[in-house]
């Protein structure tokens, strides 16, 4: 085991994802892209926040359940972290309606971390640290987003909506306990969004190579060697997701079997939930792993830096499961919506208001 | 409209949670958060709260127009029993089908936004109900 990460594990999981969809072949047909375009990247369609939610709301509903899963009463919790890049506020903090609206303790650490769509996974590495540490007995980090992308943008095939909690706590009271932590970061400028921008700029094929692929197979081979594990000793590999396409690619050129990466794989389904995309399928995997089973995650997050882990399943986990929406259920639950209701509820539309 | 922040903000428990009011003298419950009991008047009072699940009993559909929430419209506005006892009255968001909305029906409370005072004021959030994702067992 890393020193990073002595006697620390998941206690609890929550996931969120909207009830609304919208098919990706509509957007294509709309913007007059090649038909075949949403088929090359496999993605089916994307899930829509409604008019009413954004990212405190979406991480309010996974971490509520992350806490019930974990059984761990809301006064306990040391840390939030919000990952997030589509902050409702630029300033003002998301963390701190979530807390409040949850009971969380008033005595605790809570801040918005930005680092694209890995900052959920650095509040991870943060929880983690300071449960290792003895510093908090639970820490909580959420992954949640409305995905922000210009209309016409081959972006917004997949940019999408979701969010994702991951309770932290003392390894006998875990689900899964982490073995390893790594985490590979360089300035790299592959995708961004400028101060007062509303979309984000990407650097087309630039996203790819030295962004994506880089970066994850950086990390999880640093995580490999760190460990002196291979491939072969994984049950699951997930990848963050930007399409359907990349974290089988990625998981080829590490060694990882198709069969192994995925029962993870929720974008085809539900779109790039940006910082819950890769951290919903570990949440997905902990809903079908058995105890003994060892799961890889790497998030990606652009700009550009990538984090892998190591965890291994407990007998815990099995009457958790269902104490909560799986990611699963929330997949299949799902009301399709028109490109003229998705702009109304994305604030796509320019209005006279206030 | 306009808030007032100050208000809202003294007021956000009562937004973001259900806090019901159980009285040691009666026995009954009611809601929201008193500090008397509307049955027997007693001051013998405990606030506890509601763990945000129960069934509709009735709902209504309002094309009201109040500024900061446009384009939340229609709303449904609904009854809620919790499975605590006591009614509430309380948006339904997130109906697939308006049909699907029929007595008993299995809710669960969420946070969502209220309102907002205009792109560039505050957020209002507070408790909405949606069908229930998981059904009782």
């Amino acid at each position: 085991m890393s020193r990073c990460c002595v006697k620390t594990g998941v206690v609890g999981w929550g996931a969120y994802i909207p009830l609304y969809r919208l098919r990706s072949k509509e957007i294509a047909s709309l913007w007059g892209f090649d038909p075949n375009v949403a088929d090359s990247i496999w993605i089916e369609e994307k899930s829509v926040a409604s008019v009413d939610e954004d990212a405190i709301t979406m991480g309010w509903y996974a971490a509520k359940y992350a806490l019930v899963r974990g059984g761990v009463n809301p006064e306990d919790v040391g840390a939030v972290f919000v990952g997030t890049e589509s902050k409702p506020y630029a300033v003002k903090p998301s963390s701190t309606v979530i807390a409040d609206a949850l009971g969380i303790s008033r005595k605790k650490l809570a801040t918005d971390l930005e680092f694209a769509c890995r900052a959920a996974a650095e509040g991870i590495r943060l929880a983690v640290a300071l449960v290792s540490s003895g510093s908090i007995k639970y820490g909580l980090s959420i992954g949640s987003d409305t995905a922000q992308a210009s209309p016409g943008d081959v972006l917004e095939l997949t940019a999408s909506s979701g969010a994702v909690a991951f309770l932290i706590g003392p390894a006998e009271e875990s689900v899964a306990v982490f073995e390893g932590l790594t985490t590979y970061v360089t300035d790299t400028p592959d995708f961004w969004r400028r101060e007062g921008s509303k979309y984000p700029s990407h650097g087309e094929g630039f996203t790819g190579e030295p962004a994506y692929f880089h970066h994850i197979i950086s990390s999880v081979t640093m995580l490999l060697e760190e460990l002196g594990l291979k491939p072969s000793d994984f049950d699951y590999a997930i990848f963050h997701q930007p399409n359907g396409k990349f974290p089988l690619q990625v998981g080829r050129a590490l060694g990882f079997p198709k069969e192994k990466i995925t029962p993870g794989l929720v974008t085809p389904w539900i779109g790039n939930t940006y910082n819950a995309s890769a951290l919903l399928g570990l949440a997905k995997v902990l809903e079908i792993a058995k105890p003994g089973q060892r799961i890889l995650v790497a998030p990606f997050g652009s700009g550009a830096g990538s984090d892998a882990m190591s965890l291994v399943v407990t007998d815990k986990v099995l009457d958790r499961v269902h104490k909560a929406p799986t990611v699963e259920e929330l997949i299949n639950r799902k009301k399709y919506v028109s490109y003229a209701e998705y702009a109304k509820s994305r604030n796509l539309i320019l209005r006279n208001v206030g | 409209m306009k808030h007032s922040i100050s208000i809202f903000w003294r007021d956000r428990e009562n937004h973001y949670k259900l806090l019901i009011t159980k009285c040691r003298n009666c026995g009954k419950s009611s809601y929201p958060k008193l500090k008397r009991c509307p049955y027997c008047g007693s001051t013998n009072v405990e606030v506890v709260e509601s763990k945000g699940r129960g069934t509709l009993v009735n709902y209504t559909i309002t094309y009201f127009r109040v500024d900061g929430s446009e384009a939340m419209l229609p709303k449904v506005i609904g009854l809620v029993k919790l499975d605590e006892g006591v009614k509430v009255p309380a948006e339904i968001v997130d109906v697939p089908d308006l049909s699907s909305l029929k007595p008993g029906l299995e809710v669960e409370a969420v946070l969502r936004k209220y309102s907002s005072d205009d792109p560039h004021g505050l957020i209002y959030y507070g408790l909405k109900f949606i069908p229930s994702i998981i059904k009782k067992q």
